[in-house]
């Protein structure tokens, strides 16, 4: 069972390395958001998968203090664009 | 078998580190910071310091992260519709400077050397006899809490604690200092938008819960004042984003009065004590438990009314130059 959970980890772990190709290449700053949003949620899933591992059911906190926090970059660059969008409403 | 998890997050951490360090662009930077946050958060929970992993996924990754990204906004052109050729200004940069460059790199490398190697030998030596775990694990049912951290944090050690929230009250008071108390009033976007509306009103009672949770939890494990304060702060910033900042909201008085409380009944408890003849915030044994848990919710208070207040006032001293350059 154990092996499980390590081969489960280490394939999220490649997963959030596979996604650092969207923070290179993505062309907008959208790609690079969501990236970070993969981040969150896959980090979250090794936690969980950690906590069954190592039978440690505190890690959840961590787990929920990443995602509950994962919202305030949207909000903020939501805001950003927003703002920068109207300015070009204006130009024209 | 677990070798091969810690081994590809110590190089996942080492390769972000670098990159974020090293990356041409600031955009790509703050991302990369932010997925370094995350590996070391995850590398904490590794080691087993469970607390430290908490502290890094909210602070690291949650708060500095948007600062980063609000700070971006404003101080670099990095956004792809302004930017046209940032390598060849960075390399126009770097050719002008070579010999100072060189001269500079010697001795900072040289100097940062020197350090890595102390703290190498300092990693490497384990204190004889586990250092001080044995004491203070033998001293924790008089601590009044359960989880030896958060005993060390508010009871053994409360000194250098009580100094950290003054920390985070000095940075607040050097930006008032640099940028002025200014008060500007934003627009109240979450009255525009449904969804934004919507993302605030379900967060905000979620942040709040989980913040009071991980405070109380502080007590048997990991968890703590610092930790619920990063979780009540960003509702601050949450509702400032939306364009209704508390911060401006309350009265002037109320608002001093809540950035030092937790600083001021800290102090205030370490010295009544001291006149009652025991050393330097020693509580009294019976109610240890019950005060700290005081200490924490009010240091909680402080710490995230001043995370609110520093992204407040960074966010809007901004928002003066900014509006200028769009009229040009």
């Amino acid at each position: 069972m154990n092996g499980f959970f390590i081969i489960v980890s280490v394939f999220l772990l490649l997963n959030i390395a596979l996604g650092l190709i969207r923070v290179w290449r993505g062309p907008t700053v959208a790609d690079r958001l969501l990236t970070t949003q993969l981040f969150g949620t896959t980090g979250m899933a090794i936690l969980l998968v950690l906590a069954g591992y190592s039978k440690d059911l505190t890690l959840l906190n961590v787990a929920i203090t990443f995602n509950v926090l994962a919202i305030l970059l949207v909000i903020s660059l939501f805001q950003v664009w927003k703002k920068r969008r109207e300015k070009a409403n204006d130009d024209t | 078998m677990s070798v091969l998890i810690d081994g590809l997050l110590a190089i996942l951490a080492i390769y972000l580190a670098l990159q974020s360090l090293l990356a041409p662009r600031l955009i790509k930077s703050v991302f990369l910071f932010f997925a370094f946050g995350l590996a070391l958060a995850l590398a904490w929970v590794r080691l087993g310091a469970v607390d430290v992993a908490i502290t890094e996924a909210a602070i690291a990754s949650g708060f500095l992260g948007v600062l980063f990204l609000d700070a971006l906004r404003d101080f670099s052109p990095a956004f792809p519709a302004k930017q046209k050729n940032p390598e060849a200004a960075h390399n126009v940069l770097v050719k002008n400077n070579t010999k100072s460059l060189l001269l500079s790199r010697i001795p900072l490398g040289l100097g940062l050397g020197l350090f890595l190697l102390i703290a190498l030998e300092a990693v490497w030596k384990t204190p004889e006899g586990g250092g001080l775990t044995a004491a203070a694990e033998a001293f924790l049912p008089e601590s009044g809490v359960e989880h030896p951290v958060t005993a060390v944090l508010l009871n053994f050690r409360a000194y250098d604690t009580w100094l950290e929230i003054g920390v985070i009250l000095m940075g607040l008071l050097a930006i008032f200092a640099v940028g002025g108390i200014k008060v500007y009033r934003k627009p109240n976007m979450a009255a525009q938008d449904p969804m934004l509306r919507q993302v605030i009103m379900f967060f905000t009672p979620v942040l709040f819960l989980f913040g009071a949770f991980l405070l109380y939890f502080g007590k048997t494990g990991p968890g703590g004042a610092f930790q619920a304060a990063v979780l009540w702060g960003a509702i601050g910033i949450l509702l400032h984003l939306g364009g209704k900042s508390i911060i401006e909201e309350i009265p002037r008085w109320l608002r001093q009065l809540i950035l030092t409380v937790g600083i001021l009944f800290f102090l205030v408890l370490g010295f009544l004590f001291v006149a009652g003849g025991n050393a330097l915030f020693e509580y009294p044994r019976a109610y240890a438990g019950l005060l700290i848990l005081i200490i924490e919710t009010l240091a909680a208070i402080s710490i995230a009314a001043a995370l609110t207040a520093i992204f407040a006032n960074l966010n809007q001293m901004k928002e003066d130059p900014n509006e200028t350059e769009s009229i040009n």
